[in-house]
């Protein structure tokens, strides 16, 4: 049927044939590709949960979480894909750290992308929460839902609980001690950051942690004295209906243990015709 | 008897080589640098973790993949091709031609996976990643090895290469899914189930035993009891195992 070639030049035809086959398979795949992509079907739909997958593991759980969380980086980096949010939490909650629990990774970056990209602070919390309670002795898993609360829920009590909870962990950061001062303040419980900032001040032996402490407790104190004095003073005037003559007052009548002093040993200041008690200094952090 | 299964092993070893196993090593080799090598773009973060977790596969999975196919033909091919009658009509027992078999396989084994972890952890020193533990997981990584090439002699003996590289693989799958057995028992109603759970839990090989991968990579703590118990169950298992295949073996009829 066809006529004889010689052996070499059928070689070369047939090596050829087999890269235009390859070829044009190709094209034909960028093809189906292109059918394809856009379906109805999700294509994560059919991903098993990580209690299954497990199984299917083999005791490889540690790799195959590995390959899903380096999928997920590129899956969820892809802008592409208008409904890539829908299954976020699956993937990080029931997949990828139920395969390998003590995996830190995925519970950050599934958090952080939960938060910045889906804009659902909540999701994050529960998948941190899950990472503490799979990881106690990893202070970076209360540390991140503390923070998510402080910066993107400014619930600062629920940030505070995390952050004690991340303090009370070997080997935590300083700077989480610090936070967790800060958190009381900005809750506006000042006398329990006061107490917080003061003991960091007491305890650190870091000159610059030690500057910083000071400059809070400086103010925490101013504030938390004038609050006590202006209080004293107030409660004075509805009783005796005038103002006191002098600060001492408001202490022989009862109305407060001590006359508190600032922070750089001096009274502060009183006028007995306004009722007015003020700090003589700055306030360091200017709040 | 020392001498006799020290020359079988070492021919098996040769065989083994002759088999290119090494090639096998290669393709390791290669596969490990590229995929470190990458790794920086793909993902975020975990970079030494995926190399480790990577790394422990491979080694793994060669390693099974070595002990299953070399292992099933160990016995059979000698059949097959009648070299064994020339053998056993020396001075050699049944059992020391079985034991000398395991121990050129145990041999081989020993060989790639050292060259397979020296690769390894000159991948993790060149990144500054090495960790001395692994090596701990490597070792168990090998009894599990050990303990495999022990089954797969057994079914070599019992049956042809095919089914018994399918007996192989498929007691390399239950002994990594065991722990199910217990979650299975504790969903059992009926008492004869659970003692069948429970009997079937001790008796089939667990390799379970043997993985450690985990806690390695993670940094987290390992019993001392946990490599000495491992150890101890490879020692009773393998020897177990390993009679089993002899008298097998023993009672062949070869013609």
């Amino acid at each position: 049927m066809f006529p004889p070639f010689p052996p070499a030049r059928r070689r070369t035809l047939m090596a050829l044939c087999a890269v235009i086959c390859v070829l044009v398979a190709a094209v034909v795949q960028g093809r189906v590709e292109r059918m394809t992509r856009g379906g109805t079907i999700h294509p994560l739909l059919y991903l098993p949960s990580g209690k299954y997958l497990k199984v299917m593991a083999l005791g490889f759980d540690g790799l195959a979480a590995d390959m899903i969380y380096l999928w997920s980086i590129q899956y969820y980096g892809n802008y592409d894909i208008k409904d890539r949010y829908e299954y976020l939490e699956r993937i990080y909650d029931q997949v990828i750290t139920e395969l390998d629990p003590h995996y830190l990774d995925p519970y950050l970056v599934g958090a952080l992308i939960m938060t910045v990209e889906a804009r659902n602070p909540e999701m994050a919390l529960r998948l941190l929460d899950k990472g503490v309670r799979a990881n106690p002795d990893q202070w970076i898993m209360p540390f991140e839902a503390g923070f998510l609360c402080y910066n993107d829920l400014h619930d600062y009590k629920r940030a505070a609980v995390y952050f004690e909870k991340a303090a009370g962990i070997p080997g935590v950061h300083p700077l989480v001690r610090r936070l967790y001062a800060e958190m009381y303040n900005r809750a506006g419980d000042k006398r329990t950051s006061l107490k917080e900032w003061l003991e960091i001040y007491r305890t650190t032996d870091d000159p610059y942690v030690r500057n910083v402490a000071w400059n809070h407790a400086h103010d925490l104190k101013v504030d938390v004295d004038l609050a006590d004095l202006r209080g004293a003073v107030s409660r004075f005037h509805e009783m005796e209906k005038r103002a006191p003559h002098r600060l001492l007052e408001v202490v022989v009548s009862g109305f407060l243990a001590t006359l508190p002093r600032d922070p750089e040993d001096h009274d502060y200041l009183y006028d007995p015709q306004t009722g007015e008690v003020r700090y003589r200094g700055g306030l360091v952090l200017g709040r | 008897m020392l001498n006799r299964v020290s020359a079988i092993a070492l021919n098996t070893f040769r065989e083994a080589i002759r088999h290119r196993i090494l090639y096998l090593l290669l393709i390791f080799a290669v596969v490990m640098i590229s995929f470190a090598q990458i790794l920086s773009l793909l993902t975020v973060g975990s970079e030494e973790k995926i190399i480790k977790d990577f790394g422990l596969a491979s080694i793994d999975v060669f390693g099974v993949l070595t002990s299953v196919f070399i292992g099933i033909g160990l016995v059979s091919r000698e059949i097959e091709r009648r070299t064994v009658y020339t053998l056993l009509a020396k001075p050699i027992h049944r059992f020391e031609f079985i034991l000398g078999k395991f121990a050129g396989l145990s041999l081989t084994l020993f060989v790639n996976t050292a060259v397979m972890t020296a690769w390894f952890f000159l991948v993790l020193s060149i990144k500054g990643m090495f960790d001395a533990r692994l090596g701990v997981a490597v070792l168990l990584l090998l009894f599990q090895f050990l303990l495999i090439t022990a089954l797969a002699v057994l079914f070599s003996c019992l049956s042809s290469p095919i089914l018994a590289s399918v007996l192989t693989l498929a007691l390399y799958v239950i002994g990594h899914l065991l722990w199910s057995l217990e979650l299975l028992s504790a969903r059992l109603t009926t008492e004869s189930g659970r003692i069948l759970c429970r009997v079937l839990y001790f008796l089939l090989p667990n390799l379970g035993n043997f993985d450690i991968k985990g806690e390695v990579v993670h940094g987290l703590a390992i019993g001392p009891g946990r490599i000495l118990w491992a150890t101890v169950y490879l020692l009773l298992y393998g020897t177990g195992v390993l009679c089993a295949a002899c008298a097998v073996f023993e009672r062949k009829e070869l013609q």
